[in-house]
C-alpha cells in the first residue's frame, strides 16, 4: 500500500497576513480570493449597487491591507474586512450623493425554480433590501453579520466595537423592524 | 427557548442569506485579486509621496498664519489706547471742596485737554469765565464732567 500523500496545509489568514507583511504579494492575492465573495455579498446586502460591488470590494481590501496594523485579531479577518466594507460603502454613498435605488435587476431574484417562485423570492429580497436601507447602520450591519454571514454575537461585537448583549439588542430591533416592513 | 427562537424568523434569515448572492457570483475574484495587488504595489508609494509633500507644507502655512495673527493682535493692543481714558480729577471727586480756585482752574484745563467729549464743556466754561464761578458751581461742573 503506497504511503498517503501529505495533504498540503492550507495557510491560515494569520499566516497569510504575516506573509503579506513580509512583502509576499501572492499572500495578499490569496486573502482576496478567500474573502472577496463573502465581502461582495455583505456589501450588496448592505445596499451597494451590483455595478459598484467590484470597486467597493477592491477599495475595501486596499484599505484593509493598508490598515492591517490596526487589526489585532480581535475578530476574524473576514469579519474585520466587513466592518471596513461598511465604512467604504458609507463613504461611497456620501460621495455619490445619489438616492439609493434598490436594483430591480436579476441580482435580487432567485434564478432557479418556477417563475412564480422566482417572482415571490425576488419580491421578498426586494422588500428585505428596502427594509435594510431604513435601518440604522449598526442594526443593518449586525443583522447582516448575523443573518447573512451566520456569525456569533461575540464575533460581531468584537468587530463592531460593542458588547455581545448590545449586538443582540441591535439584531432583535432589526428583525422586528424588518418583519414589520415585510408584512 | 432562546431569543432567536422567539424573535427569529427562519424565512427572514433565508432571504437574508440569498441577499447579495448574485452580486457575489458575478464577481470576478481572480481579476479582483490581481487588481488589488497591482494597486497595493503602486498606490502606497504615491500616497506616501503626496502626504510627505503636502502635510509639512500645510503645517508650515498654518504655523505662519498663526504667528501673523498673533503678532497682529499684539501690535494692535500695544498701539491702540484703551477706550476709557482716566479723567483727571475722577478720583478726587470727594476732595474737590478742599481745592483752591487756582487748583480747580488748572484741573478744568487738564480736563479740557483730556478728550474730545469734554471740549464742549470746556468751551462753555471759557464762555462763562472760570473766575466767575463759585466753588460749588465748579464742583458741579466737575462732577458733570465725571459723568
Amino acid at each position: 500500500m503506497p504511503p498517503a500523500e501529505p495533504v498540503a496545509a492550507v495557510p491560515t489568514d494569520a499566516a497569510l497576513i504575516a506573509a503579506w507583511h513580509g512583502g509576499d504579494e501572492p499572500a495578499a492575492a490569496e486573502l482576496v480570493r478567500r474573502h472577496a465573495r463573502a465581502l461582495a455579498r455583505f456589501l450588496a446586502g448592505a445596499g451597494a449597487l451590483e455595478a459598484d460591488v467590484d470597486d467597493l470590494v477592491q477599495e475595501t481590501f486596499i484599505r484593509a491591507f493598508r490598515g492591517l496594523a490596526r487589526f489585532r485579531g480581535q475578530c476574524r479577518f473576514r469579519t474585520w474586512l466587513m466592518t471596513i466594507g461598511g465604512n467604504v460603502l458609507k463613504d461611497a454613498h456620501r460621495r455619490s450623493r445619489r438616492a439609493r435605488v434598490v436594483p430591480l435587476g436579476d441580482d435580487l431574484q432567485a434564478t432557479d425554480g418556477d417563475p412564480h417562485e422566482r417572482a415571490v423570492a425576488g419580491e421578498a429580497e426586494r422588500r428585505l433590501a428596502a427594509g435594510l436601507e431604513r435601518l440604522p447602520r449598526m442594526q443593518r450591519e449586525v443583522f447582516l453579520l448575523r443573518a447573512q454571514q451566520g456569525l456569533e454575537y461575540e464575533e460581531i461585537a468584537a468587530a463592531l466595537g460593542t458588547t455581545p448583549g448590545a449586538a443582540r439588542v441591535h439584531y432583535h430591533h432589526a428583525v422586528k423592524r424588518l418583519k414589520e416592513h415585510m408584512k | 427557548m432562546n431569543d432567536d427562537a422567539t424573535l427569529h424568523d427562519a424565512k427572514l434569515q433565508e432571504v437574508a442569506r440569498r441577499l447579495g448572492a448574485h452580486a457575489a457570483e458575478r464577481l470576478d475574484v481572480e481579476r479582483t485579486a490581481q487588481a488589488v495587488v497591482a494597486r497595493l504595489r503602486t498606490e502606497p508609494r504615491a500616497q506616501v509621496r503626496v502626504l510627505g509633500w503636502i502635510r509639512p507644507e500645510w503645517l508650515r502655512i498654518a504655523a505662519a498664519v498663526v504667528l501673523l495673527v498673533g503678532a497682529g493682535v499684539v501690535a494692535l493692543n500695544v498701539r491702540m489706547p484703551p477706550h476709557t481714558t482716566p479723567v483727571p480729577g475722577a478720583t478726587v471727586g470727594g476732595e474737590l471742596g478742599e481745592l483752591s480756585r487756582d487748583e480747580l482752574r488748572e484741573l478744568l484745563e487738564a480736563v479740557g485737554q483730556s478728550g474730545e467729549g469734554s471740549e464742549q464743556q470746556a468751551a462753555s466754561a471759557q464762555d462763562v469765565g472760570l473766575e466767575d464761578l463759585s466753588a460749588p458751581q465748579l464742583r458741579a461742573l466737575l462732577e458733570s464732567l465725571e459723568g
